[in-house]
This record gives C-alpha cells, structure tokens and sequence, in this order.
C-alpha cells in the first residue's frame, strides 16, 4: 500500500473520516467521529455511511479497532495504523502537489466573479 | 450504559430500522450512542427537531448499511474489536459457513459423493413415486362431493333389466346411473377406423356425479330410451383432435357408423370411469335386457349417512328379491354392499401404490441414515476441535450452524440431482407401476422439484439431529476430557454407540424392503405356476372392434381374409380368432339347459365364439369328440358345440356327453361335438369354470373380436405384430386395432400388479441392500482405524492377523444380526399392507424371510470384510510408529 505504484488516494469522506479519528484521539467511536466530522464541515452525516466506511477502512488496513469498556458501555474504538497514516500523508501530499500549480489570485477572482 | 429521562426517549421506528439493520456485534453500543445523542439534541434544540434529526439518521443510514452488510458477508471481514465478541451478524455466519461447508466437502469428495448420491436416489425416487401417486391417491377426482357417491358391488353386474326395475327407487339414494364399457369405432374420411374407449350409459350418470358438460349439455331424460335420437357427449381430448370447433354442439360424428348428434363436450381433466374413455354414449335401456356387463352408481340422498348404510343395503336386497331370483353365485341379494366410488375406480391401485411408495420411503429413510452416519462419523473425527472451540467460548449454535449449512448444502445439491433424477426416472416408473388406464393422469410437473426439495430439506433437518445431538453430549464440555481421549483416537462411548444404532436402523430397514420383496417374489411364483390349461408360449393376439354397420357377410369374408393373410407371415403354425380369449376377467356367460335332463337351479357358464383352429392355435387339448371342421354344417337347424371336461362333469357326470344337446343363450339348440380340456378363460385366480364353445361362422355376432397367431418362436409372434395391425388396417378399414400383445403378456397381465410390484421392490431392495452395505462399511471401517493402535499393540504380541478380521467382522455381524431380527419384527407389522397382493403365502412365510436374511447378512458381512481385512493386514511397525 505504500509503495506510491500501487497507491489509491482515499475518497473524501475516507479522508475526512481518518482525518476525525485522529482529532478525536482517545475518543474515536463512530458516534464521536460523526459528531467530529458534522462540527467541522457543518453538513449533516449519516451514522451508518460512517460505520460503513469505518468497516472498509479496517478491511483495508487503515484503521485498528478495539474494544473498550467505559462507564460499563462496550465500545468499538478506532485508532489509525501506520498504514493509515502513510496513507493520509500520501493523500495530503498529492493534493498539494495537484495545488501547486494553480494561481489562487485567478481561483478567488474566478470564484468572485 | 447513560440514563435517559423518560421525556428524551426516542420514538422507537426508527431506531428499530436501524436495529434491524446494524450488525448484531455491534447493535447494541450504537444504538445507545444514537439514544444519548438523541438525548443531547433534544435538550438543546427541542424534541421535534431531534425527532427529525433521528428520522434522517435511520434512513440516511439505511442504504450504506445495506451495502455494508451485504459487503461484510461477501468479503467474510470480521472486525478485529468483534473477535471475542459473539453473535457477529448472522446472513455473515451463514455466507461464511456456506462457504466453509462448501469447501469442507469438496476437500472429502468422497465423503460427499457418497451422502449426495445416496440421498439423491432416496429423494429422487419418492418425488417419482409422489408424482404417480398424487393424482391417483391425493387428488380429488373430477365431479362433485365425490364422497356422497357409490357404486354397488358384488361378484357380477347388472342388467338393464335390473336397472330399469330398480329406477328411481334405491333406497336412501337420491339418483342412480349406470353404464357399461363399449368401445365404438370412429372414421374420418378415408382413414382407417380409429377405437374410442367409450361408454354406453343411462342419462343419468352426469348427474350422479355431479359433472356438467363445459360446452352444450348433459343427457336428457328419454335420450337413452329404446328408439331415441342416437347423441354423444366428447371429452375434452376428442374434442381437440377433432378440431376444438366450439360450436360443435349440435354437428354430428360417425360412430360404429352410425351418425350420432354431439350434445355436449366435457371439460378438460373430467373422466370417469377412467381417463382413457374418449365418448359418452347414451344406452338404450332395455326394460327386458339382460345383458349383464353394467355398473350400478348412485349418489345418496341429503340426510343419509355415507358410512352407515347398511340397513339401506338390506332394503335394496329385499326389493330385487321381490321381483327376482338368483342362483346361489350370483344372488345380488346377498351381501350387497355400496362402495364409496373412490374405491371402487382406483380401491386395486392403492396397495400397490402404497407398497411402493412406502418402499421408496424406506430407501430415503436408509439414504438419511446413512448421511448421517457419514456426518457423525466427521463431527466425531473433529471431536477435538469441536471441544477446544467450545471451551473458548463458541456458542452452541455457533458450532451447530456449520452442520446444518452442510447439512443443508447436501440437501439442495442431493435435491436437485434427486429431481433431476426423478425426471429421467419417470417414465420408466410409469411403465413399471400397474397402472393401466391412469398412467395417462400421472405427469411429470414443476409440483415434483418442489416435491423433491421438501423431502430433502426435512430430511437433511432430521439426519442433522443426530450428529449435532452428539456434539453437546457432558462429555463435551469437559475440553480436559476430549482432549484426553484426542490422544487415542477419540474414542469415546456416545458417538459409537449412536453409529452402531444406525447401522442397526439400516439394516433393518434393508430387512424390510428385502421381505417385502421376497414375499412378492414368493407369490408370484404361486401365481406363475397356476396352469391356465393353454400354451401362451408365441401366441400373438390382436384385439379389434368391428364397426356395428358391417353386414355380416361382409365381417365373415374380412375375418377369413384376416386370418389368411396372418398365416402366411414367418414362422405362423396356425391363426384363429375368438370373441374372448382367456385370462381376461369375468364376462359373457350364459344360462345352460340340458335336453332330456330336469332344469335344475339358474346356472351359467362361460360362452365363448372361436373359429375353427382355434383350440390347435392355443394349444389346448382334445380329449373326446372331434373339434370344429371349417364348414360346420348347421342345417339341421342345430348348432355344434365344444365343451370342456368341468361341464361335462357337472351335467353329464358318468354319462357320454358327445351327441347330447343343451341350450341356453342361443335360440338353437347346440350338438356337443366334442370335450376340451379346461381354460381359466376368467380371471387367473376365480380358477377353471364350465365353457361352451361355439363356431363363430354360428354365432350371433359380438363387437370385439381377438385375432391368435400360434408361431414357431417368441420372437416371431413379437414380430408380427406392428405387420399384422397395418394387414387388418388394410384389408378391414371398418376394423379398429385395439391393441397388440402376446398371451404370454396376457398372462403376466392376469397374475396383476403383484409380478409388476415384485420387480420394482426386487430393485429397490437391491438398492437397499447396497446402501445398508456403505453404511455398514463406513461405520465398521471407522470402527478398525480408531482401534488400529489396539489392533497392532494385540498384533505385536502375537494376535493372528486373522484373528484380527474375524473380531472386526464379528463386531459388523452382530449389528447386522440385530439388524436383521429388528427387521424381521417391523415385517411382520407391515406385512398386511400387501396381504391383498399375496397369492399363496401368509405374511409370516418362512422361506420369504429366510431369503431375505441371508440376502442382507451376505451384503452386510462382505462390507464388513472388506475394512477388516485391511485392518488385519497392517504393519503394527508402522502403526505404532505413526502414534
């Protein structure tokens, strides 16, 4: 997966997802991350996209999940592998370089106009 | 887990949906965070916007949750956090459990060809079985409340004469019908003469049992008066071969050469009294007629009791002996019973029918015994695995599911080929079972898969039983304990135990089949060796209707020209013809006088019309007198006569019968020329009866006729056959071919259904026999290789090697031998299901169940020896080494 031959940039909500399990740190349950997710971006989400997706990305290698006990409730809580991590830097840096080269001056008149 | 107040709880749809259709693991922990966020929301922003929030949420979700599990089962991914989590979502289980049992058996191809095969035969042959018994044993048949109908039986028939006496006044019977069979002929055109099956009957018939015509009507009152306008009523069947006209009602058809008007086309599946009749006519009822060859059916009245009519029966007797007198074989007024019509049209099919299916039942019952020995044999092979997962915490139905989704894997796949095989299979069951005129209502239909699948799923349910019985045997729960005894082998007292029961099972179940069998095989020797006084070896017979318009001149000049014609085929000893030949069941007798002699009481004897080589042609013997010349002359206004040794005994006892004259049945009187010996010209076993012979260039002429072709050789009187029928087609168009056959059919047709139910349990038991074989073989071979370390440590010491085998067959022979007398036992208990196909032996015949028992006991000990012998020709160097 992190041979950059073989590599697949996640898809957004992939990406938004990996990025909200590590925000919320200690505390990434699905609950949370949706909650992350739907504060930052201020759009509404589904709980079952985001078990799904979560689902996928364990599938994938990307994320670990454990089960904890917290005040008597079982929780699935995930945490982002190594694997992950390459795999949003990898994300990361290919955005960047895809924005490199574009004139924000031109975007924002663009946008503006 | 959070406390929610009462006020902040969510409207339970759709947290329902979403508990539907989260996984199982995970249920529970995300629909209390849904709860507390619920909670929260409804705090903040008010219960109607959390209400909507939630709404969203359930079915935002819905669609990637779907996804989500059908992907989770597809791709098999469990969470590393649900791992010691039970209960993870069960389509997921099932898929993966599919998939693993799929995989397990094709890892044993063996394993799984032999449980595959072994229930396909099972299932295959009870659907074949289902589809012929369905419309004979389970389907209603075609009119009206056919409970509330009878027939009226005895040993003989009525009269219209009888009838049109006892007309409207049967008591506790609202209406009462009758008819006869009385097979016309029809042409179209230019077309040789086609026979119709038909029957001849009073206008009410169609009323008795409730049918209306699906185009114009019934029969009115007066159609069957002598004199009235001749009509017709088709089947549906003719109906279509004639061109489906719908307006046919009313046009006229050729039958017997007479024009008759159509007055009604019955609807599709209508028959009675059997599917093969193709035209109803109306009979003329004779209010003198004594033609006794028809069946009385009625309906009962409203208020009469159906099963308790007895008393009726005894007021029926009394008005015929008001008008009638009987002699003492036929007295109707006797023992007259009303016989549901059910029974009366299909009553000889159901033991025959039944035995089979019972058989057939018994071979999947076997099939199942034998898969489920299979099964245990493999769930005892991984005891071990079984425990350990087990002791981590598997649930019971975690570790039963795999079973049954193997169990259910074999049973669609054994299904299927089992259908399949049905299908190819039909047909020849058809033939085999002695159905005769209803193999027409036995089809093959999609009803037969469904069939097939039902009896396999339920009997892969029952066999899973006991395999997964045996995983939760105490024993299990102690890992200490299997692990242990993992170390020997797995040997443990459950498993062998319930093994050994099977086979027993088996055996005995083999047992049945096989004396089932071998009391068939018994009776229809007896039956065999009943001497029906003619030779039937290269007899060809071609049975045929004369068209009623042919003038008799003509009709005599066919049948000479017929004859000739037959006789010049290849290998022909001789030919002749007969109104009637043996073997054929009761019919056409008459009353006899005797000249110079005091008429004693009523009685009848057989009357047969033959032509002069006749008696050469079916080998019977002369014994005094001389037989028919070609020309008998009949001048003297007298006919002659050839009667057989029973009535020359019981009206000319001591005295020299030749030259005497009788009477009775013909308006001559009759010269007797000559004495034959006796016939079974009746059914096989209503035995030998007086008979008359009369020449049929002298007698009064009859519809059907029988043309007998003596040959060299079987295989000539085979030959001729197809020839003959295009001969009589040719020279006689207005002759309608019945059928062709051989007397020697004639007879395996008179010994009954018993020879045709003998061969088919003959090749069931056999089929038996080799499942009641494998199962054996398969626990006794189990058996050797869990006690291969006890037989080479023995060995090592100084055992014989044939020591070794005689033990291990002796262990095979004592369940077999429990087998057997379990068996024996069950026999005896169903034994009288085919009493009425016996003939000759009781239930309980020795011979029949000594034969069995060494069929089996051979079977079961050569499967037995075959594992033992191997177990006794192992290297205890390599067994011990290998331990």
């Amino acid at each position: 997966m992190s041979n950059d031959s073989d590599f697949l940039p996640l898809g957004v909500l992939q990406e938004q997802i990996l990025v909200a399990v590590l925000r919320t740190r200690e505390d990434a349950y699905g609950m949370n991350v949706r909650r992350e997710i739907e504060r930052v971006t201020d759009r509404s989400l589904a709980i079952g996209a985001v078990y799904a997706t979560l689902d996928r990305l364990e599938e994938k290698g990307l994320l670990l999940s454990n089960r904890y006990t917290v005040d008597g409730t079982s929780r699935r809580m995930f945490e982002v592998t190594a694997e992950g991590a390459r795999a949003l830097a990898d994300t990361r840096a290919m955005r960047e370089r895809l924005w490199s080269g574009v004139d924000m001056r031109r975007l924002m008149k663009l946008a503006g106009g | 887990m959070t406390t929610i107040p009462k006020s902040d709880t969510p409207p339970p749809l759709p947290l329902l949906l979403l508990g539907r259709l989260l996984p199982r693991a995970e249920r529970e922990e995300v629909l209390s965070d849904v709860r507390a966020e619920y909670a929260t929301m409804a705090k903040n922003l008010g219960v109607a916007q959390a209400n909507s929030w939630l709404w969203q949420q359930a079915v935002g979700s819905a669609p990637s949750l779907m996804k989500w599990s059908s992907w989770r089962s597809i791709s098999g991914f469990e969470p590393r956090a649900n791992n010691y989590s039970p209960g993870g979502p069960m389509l997921k289980n099932v898929f993966a459990d599919i998939r693993y049992a799929a995989r397990r058996l094709l890892a044993r191809p063996s394993y799984s060809l032999l449980a595959i095969v072994t229930l396909a035969l099972g299932i295959g042959g009870t659907a074949a079985v289902y589809g012929v018994a369905r419309p004979l044993m389970f389907d209603a048949l075609p009119f009206a409340n056919e409970k509330d109908v009878v027939t009226f039986s005895f040993s003989g028939s009525w009269t219209e004469q009888e009838f049109a006496y006892l007309r409207g006044k049967i008591p506790g019977y609202r209406l009462a019908g009758t008819y006869r069979p009385n097979d016309v002929t029809l042409r179209e055109g230019d077309a040789p003469a086609r026979m119709l099956p038909s029957i001849s009957m009073s206008s009410e018939l169609f009323d008795v049992l409730g049918a209306r015509p699906m185009l114009g009507n019934n029969l009115k009152a007066g159609d069957d008066a002598v004199g009235a306008d001749p009509v017709a009523i088709l089947s549906y069947g003719l109906w279509r071969e004639l061109g489906a006209n719908p307006s046919i009602v009313g046009t006229r058809i050729t039958l017997d050469g007479q024009p008759r008007t159509v007055v009604g086309v019955m609807p599709r599946g209508f028959w009675y009294p059997t599917p093969r009749v193709r035209v109803w006519l109306p009979q003329p009822i004779n209010p003198e007629g004594q033609n006794g060859s028809y069946t009385l059916v009625a309906r009962i009245a409203p208020g009469e009791d159906i099963n308790n009519m007895t008393a009726r029966s005894h007021q029926l007797e009394k008005i015929l002996k008001e008008r009638f007198t009987y002699s003492h074989d036929w007295d109707k007024t006797v023992n007259l019973q009303a016989q549901p019509v059910r029974e009366y049209l299909l009553g000889d099919l159901r033991p025959a029918i039944a035995a089979t299916f019972v058989a057939m039942g018994l071979i999947l019952l076997i099939a199942c015994t034998n898969v489920a020995a299979l099964m245990l044999g493999q769930v005892e092979g991984r005891a071990s695995e079984l425990a350990v997962r087990a002791a981590l915490g598997a649930s019971r139905r975690r570790l039963t599911q795999p079973l049954i989704v193997e169990a259910l894997l074999i049973g669609v796949v054994a299904g299927t080929v089992g259908a399949l095989l049905a299908a190819a299979g039909f047909g020849t069951l058809v033939r085999a079972l002695p159905l005769g005129a209803w193999s027409e209502s036995a089809s093959f239909d999609w009803t037969l898969f469904v069939a097939a699948m039902l009896f396999s799923m339920v009997a892969m349910l029952l066999v899973v039983l006991i395999p997964s019985s045996s995983l939760f045997r105490r024993d299990h729960a102690n890992l200490q304990g299997v692990l242990s005894n993992a170390r020997t082998g797995g040997v443990r007292g459950g498993g062998v135990r319930i093994e050994r029961g099977l086979v027993i099972a088996e055996v005995a179940l083999a047992m049945l089949i096989a004396s089932g069998a071998a009391l068939l095989v018994r009776s229809v020797t007896n039956l065999y060796a009943i001497d029906p006084g003619i030779d039937t070896r290269g007899v060809a017979v071609i049975d045929a209707v004369v068209s009623g318009d042919v003038k008799p001149e003509a009709r005599d000049a066919a049948f000479n020209e017929i004859l000739l014609t037959l006789s010049r085929f290849p290998g022909v000893q001789s030919t002749a013809l007969a109104m009637r030949i043996p073997l054929r069941g009761n019919s056409n007798s008459f009353a006899i006088t005797i000249e110079g002699a005091e008429q004693l009481e009523r009685s009848t004897t057989f009357f047969r019309a033959v032509s002069a080589d006749y008696f050469k042609t079916m080998g019977m013997k002369l014994k005094s007198g001389r037989l028919f010349i070609q020309d008998e002359k009949s001048d003297s206004g007298e006919v002659a006569v050839v009667i057989n040794e029973l009535l020359a005994q019981k009206y000319f006892s001591g005295q020299d019968p030749i030259g005497r004259r009788i009477g009775g049945g013909f308006h001559l009187p009759q010269r007797i020329i000559g004495v034959v010996n006796d016939v079974t010209e009746g059914a096989l076993l209503d035995g030998k009866k007086p008979a008359r012979y009369f020449l049929n260039s002298q007698f009064w002429f009859m519809s059907g006729v029988s043309f007998v072709v003596k040959t060299n050789r079987p295989r000539d009187a085979e030959a001729l056959l197809d020839p003959a029928r295009a001969s009589i087609n040719r020279i006689a168009p207005s002759f309608a071919v019945q059928r062709t056959t051989t007397m020697e059919r004639v007879f395996d047709g008179a010994v009954g259904p018993a020879r045709q139910i003998m061969l088919l349990l003959t090749i069931l038991s056999g089929l038996a026999l080799l499942l009641g074989a494998v199962g054996i073989y398969g626990v006794i071979s189990h058996f050797a290789t869990r006690r291969k370390r006890d037989w080479a440590i023995r060995v090592a010491l100084g055992l014989t090697s044939q020591r070794v085998v005689t033990n291990i067959v002796g262990q095979g022979a004592t369940l077999i031998i429990a087998g057997v007398v379990v068996g024996a036992a069950l026999t005896m208990l169903f034994s009288k299901m085919l009493a009425s196909l016996l003939f000759g032996v009781t239930g309980l015949d020795p011979l029949a169940f000594l034969g069995a028992s060494a069929a089996v006991l051979t079977a079961g000990l050569i499967a037995a020896f075959v594992p033992a012998r191997r177990a006794g020709t192992v290297d205890p160097a390599i067994v011990l080494r290998e331990q």
